[in-house]
């Protein structure tokens, strides 16, 4: 315990340490246009011309979870780190460090481990405005959740989705190379493409199976709407398909966030559909309610043929519903109730949970 | 069952309110159409490019420095304009509005976001010039 407790405050230490070089930490607007900081620059100048610096962003959670009567604490702290090279060229790294903390009979307290991980460590090549050859560890790219919805500062749940485990590998990650990027097809809508290979790796907790895939979508920037298809095959084990489509949709004018997913394999399948709304529009309590969200989301699990440790074994449908408040830049509160129903039995999930997102250049971040 | 059924239908409404109540709100706060020509994509998918890259108008040869200067005033409108329209369209997609970082840093984070979120290149300078304006 005292050693956890030692992780823990040297993790903090080191959090603490890397605001201070700068002397200053950005962190994630709320809901309100950006506002003119103090780091101007000449407006004549070409943005182009502006050279990288490597950033440091740090996201940190809080989470309090009452499960079917028993309650667990997640800390979570995951740095993000991002060194470009040259103009075409970009390095990047994200790690976390999290722990299950949990009541243990007849010990008083909270016990668990720290765990870490490397989640994926890329880099990336960008060889035209069409395509980026990436490289490395990377996190694989079936349906949108994983890729861009899975930091703890940007999900609006804290809870993962049923189908997260589809089509990702056993660590999130696949280790090879990927081909991707996005372009204008014409004036209505943009596409954006990703293929790649993973290799078999066995060295936990950075393993990934072998397997080859790819993902297209269609953005449309009017209507603020992209659908999209993921496709991956197994190059190992049973030699499976699996498939999946996404969908987001962002009401031009409207606080309103709607997504969907859904995947099916041979060890399970499901979807989940998310809604989020914000109370900016609501007449009232302006000065409260503009800070706050509100989340619904349900989700279905069915098992498949093949049995897998990375799903749920049995027929799961869970429905959840949260409020959330933005504090301040990145620092948020979220709250979300969820019903579980499953054959061995129906459970509530109850969280509580603070997010908070920093970011720190390393170096000097404004223009000589 | 009952449980179930009572939290499907719990859940369907909210999704169904939020929806509803959205579209209710969009068509009372939705302002008059703008007018197309004054913002073509063609246009700003020109202004996208560097200055420096760009080549001189054809329409007007010799233009005197202060309809220059006015010239250049609108194309900087235009652009932030157009660069807060992408900024909201593709940054929204998945989070919150970020704040302005320093200029270098945004660049890194827009290098970023281009590989993360597969935006695109035209996008990516919009935003860029928007961002750090």
């Amino acid at each position: 315990m005292l050693k956890n407790h030692r992780g823990w405050l040297l993790l903090a230490t080191a959090l603490l340490l890397q605001a201070l070089p700068t002397g200053q930490v950005f962190a994630q607007s709320s809901d309100s246009p950006p506002p003119n900081t103090q780091s101007s620059y000449d407006q004549s100048q070409d943005p182009e011309a502006i050279k990288p610096v490597p950033v440091l962003q740090t996201s940190a959670a809080f989470q309090t979870v009452f499960d079917a009567g028993e309650t667990h604490i997640h800390p979570l702290l995951t740095p993000v780190l991002l060194v470009p090279f040259g103009s075409r060229w970009l390095f990047e790294a994200r790690g976390t460090f999290e722990s299950d903390l949990a009541q243990q009979p007849g010990v008083s307290g909270f016990h668990g481990v720290v765990q870490k991980e490397e989640e994926y460590a890329q880099l990336d090549f960008i060889a035209s405005p069409y395509m980026t050859v990436t490289v490395g560890r990377f996190l694989t790219p079936f349906g949108i959740f994983n890729e861009r919805l899975y930091p703890v500062w940007i999900r609006n749940l804290a809870s993962d989705p049923l189908t997260l485990p589809i089509g990702i590998g056993p660590s999130n990650a696949s280790t090879g190379a990927m081909i991707r990027g996005g372009f204008k097809a014409n004036e209505h809508f943009n596409i954006n493409y990703a293929v790649y290979y993973s290799t078999l790796l066995t060295v936990s907790p950075m393993d990934s199976n072998r397997f080859a895939g790819g993902r297209a979508g269609i953005f449309i920037p009017k209507a603020r709407l992209e659908i999209g298809g993921s496709y991956q095959h197994l190059l190992q084990d049973d030699h499976s398909n699996l498939f999946g489509f996404h969908m987001a949709w962002q009401p031009p004018k409207l606080p309103l966030n709607l997504r969907a997913e859904t995947a099916r394999s041979s060890v399970g399948s499901g979807y989940w559909v998310e809604s989020v709304y914000g109370l900016t529009q609501v007449p009232f309590a302006q000065n409260q309610l503009r800070h706050t969200q509100v989340v619904a989301r349900m989700q279905q699990f069915f098992t498949g043929p093949v049995p897998a440790n990375s799903v749920l074994p049995v027929n799961t449908n869970m429905f959840e519903f949260g409020v959330n408040y933005y504090f301040m830049d990145g620092l948020r509160a979220m709250s979300s109730y969820g019903r579980q129903f499953a054959p061995q039995g129906n459970g509530n999930v109850w969280t509580l949970a603070l997010t908070y997102r920093l970011v720190t250049p390393l170096g000097r971040g404004e223009v000589q | 069952m009952k449980n179930r059924k009572a939290a499907f239908a719990a859940t369907f409404t909210l999704l169904a309110s939020s929806l509803v109540t959205a579209i209710a709100q969009d068509q009372k706060n939705t302002p008059p159409a703008p007018n197309p020509a004054s913002s073509p994509n063609q246009q700003l998918a020109a202004l996208a490019v560097p200055a420096n890259s760009r080549p001189a108008s054809t329409d007007k040869p010799s233009s005197p420095p202060e309809a220059a200067r006015a010239s250049g005033i609108h194309d900087n409108r235009a652009l932030r304009l157009e660069g807060e329209k992408r900024f909201q369209a593709n940054c929204g997609r998945c989070h919150m509005a970020p704040p302005k970082f320093p200029p270098r840093a945004m660049a890194t984070i827009l290098r970023h976001m281009r590989v993360r979120a597969l935006i695109t290149d035209e996008d990516r300078r919009l935003i860029l010039r928007y961002m750090t304006e």
